[in-house]
């Protein structure tokens, strides 16, 4: 059956089912429908095999996911005490008031305007843009550097709040004012991150491996997802985690040098066997331009280091490292061709 | 100090919007909204959390909604749209019409979801196979009862889009079916 005899096979049914619709209407469209047959069984036949194909997929089978999901949500809006005892355990410090903070910033913390809708309470948030690294100081102040394309929130009353939750997308360099009675912690993609008064670095970009690396003091990292927490990993200075997210577990590495992780600060840009993918909206964030290629870059890495350097110089170096040519028209940079290694 | 002043708390939570309703609510939003969110956002986690914020936010106003279909996806658009405010990640990537190749390692394969003859759930395995946005449409125009116009405003899309995917839908589950004739009864 083509699609044109399709079209007014659904044409015909949603008339058909439409209680507002003339008779006369149904009844042209059934003509159609019958010319188009021609009493041929093979196409009458397939005529009715579409109409049991409406028919049979007017309900969707009950698989039950939603119960999964729905368990989720239940969980986090009644059951705050058996959340309290897995938190207490982590935090003897924390107060009990405290804790429900932290747990109602699960329920609505995920989603800004949600949040400043509901309560009372004021979230700001504060973004660099593309092309610009920008400091923060948060009201307990703590630092905060965001790298180019970044945001993080924060409520207004953090100075106040038992713990110090902050949200944060993209990449950004902490500084962490001490405070054991009040844990500051992150929550960025899939990971949250807790600690009392360090320093530290998450990158944490849509769709590629959140990682935290700490420079000094002591860090917890743990799964968020939804709201439901798993174990933590705990870092000490020089170490990082990684988030696998085809494993969905957090891994603990050592690196040789922390501080290179915050090169970003000073303009420095690190690949190593980076993903071109990545590569390019790291450049197109850095350098606020817009990257278009005519080919998919899957599976090309590039190793490279830069120094704060233009971009007609990065761009230099990956043309000829990819055989690319590119042009470079105000903020959009086209690249045509291009092989891997 | 600050005990109880604790970060976005709302502790005055009423509970006027009865449970089962509301438990009834989701279980009829859920498979369409689901992939709407995915659609909008491209990371089931995210769309997840969108999902949930939505309908906590409900529960929080206590309300029912006169037109919640309506309202619901609106809702979801909203949140998918403010949480893009973000600088989107992947500039760099051209958004080519999806003809994504066919995901083979399902957890039910058609072939053993034809053994099960149960055809409305084989019909929705298939559907399941379909790409992304051709899939979200067959839900809101099957499970929701969206017309096509409402759904090429959720989508952004046209309205002859809309019709298109559909006929390709219906095409491939006829296709289908016809292979398997003899299975499928």
């Amino acid at each position: 059956m083509d699609q044109e005899t399709w079209k007014l096979v659904l044409e015909y049914l949603a008339v058909k089912e439409n209680p507002g619709r003339s008779k006369a209407e149904i009844a042209m469209l059934e003509q159609k429908l019958n010319d188009w047959a021609d009493n041929d069984a093979e196409r009458l036949a397939q005529l009715e095999e579409a109409l049991s194909l409406w028919e049979d997929t007017a309900q969707l089978p009950d698989d039950g996911s939603w119960r999964e999901s729905f368990a989720i949500i239940k969980q986090q809006l009644d059951e705050a005490p058996a959340k309290k005892l897995k938190i207490l355990k982590w935090w003897p410090a924390a107060t009990a008031a405290a804790v429900i903070g932290a747990l109602v910033f699960f329920v609505t913390g995920n989603q800004k305007t949600a949040v400043t809708n509901q309560n009372a309470i004021a979230w700001v948030t504060k973004t660099a843009e593309p092309g610009k690294i920008i400091n923060v100081m948060l009201p307990d102040s703590s630092e905060v550097w965001l790298n180019s394309g970044s945001s993080i929130s924060f409520p207004q009353n953090l100075k106040h709040a038992g713990f110090r939750t902050v949200k944060l997308n993209g990449e950004a360099f902490f500084k962490v004012k001490r405070d054991p009675a009040h844990p500051f912690i992150v929550k960025s993609q899939n990971i949250q991150t807790r600690v009392l008064g360090t320093s530290f670095n998450i990158r944490a970009w849509k769709g590629s491996r959140p990682e935290v690396t700490v420079l000094t003091g002591k860090v917890a990292v743990s799964r968020d997802s939804a709201g439901a927490q798993s174990s933590a990993v705990h870092l000490l200075p020089d170490q990082k985690a990684v988030y696998d997210l085809r494993l969905a577990r957090l891994l603990r590495e050592d690196v040789d040098d922390a501080k290179t992780s915050v090169d970003w600060r000073t303009g420095k840009m690190n690949f190593e066997s980076t993903p071109m993918e990545e590569v390019f909206q790291i450049i197109s964030r850095k350098y606020a331009v817009k990257i278009i290629t005519d080919q998919s870059f899957k599976n090309c890495q590039l190793t490279a280091k830069f120094d704060n350097v233009a971009l007609s110089e990065v761009m230099k170096t990956i043309g000829l490292t990819f055989d690319i040519h590119y042009t470079i028209n105000k903020q959009t940079i086209y690249i045509k061709g291009g092989k891997c290694n | 100090m600050g005990e109880n002043n604790t970060a976005g708390f709302n502790d005055d939570m009423e509970q006027k919007f009865d449970e089962k309703t509301f438990e009834d609510l989701y279980r009829r939003m859920y498979p369409t909204l689901k992939n709407y969110a995915l659609y909008l956002v491209k990371d089931i986690e995210d769309a997840q959390l969108i999902l949930n914020d939505v309908f906590i936010s409900i529960w929080k106003n206590g309300t029912i909604l006169t037109n919640e279909k309506a309202y619901l996806f609106r809702a979801v658009k909203n949140a998918a749209t403010n949480y893009h405010k973000a600088p989107k990640a992947n500039l760099w990537h051209i958004d080519s019409e999806e003809e994504i190749p066919e995901i083979t390692d399902m957890k039910e394969t058609p072939a053993q979801a034809l053994q099960n003859k149960d055809r409305n759930r084989v019909l929705y395995a298939l559907i399941d196979q379909m790409p992304e946005r051709r899939r979200l449409i067959f839900y809101m125009y099957r499970i929701d009862g969206f017309s096509y116009k409402e759904i090429a405003v959720l989508l952004d899309i046209s309205v002859r889009t809309v019709e298109d995917h559909l006929v390709k839908g219906f095409e491939f589950l006829q296709q289908k079916v016809l292979k398997n004739r003899f299975e499928f009864r």
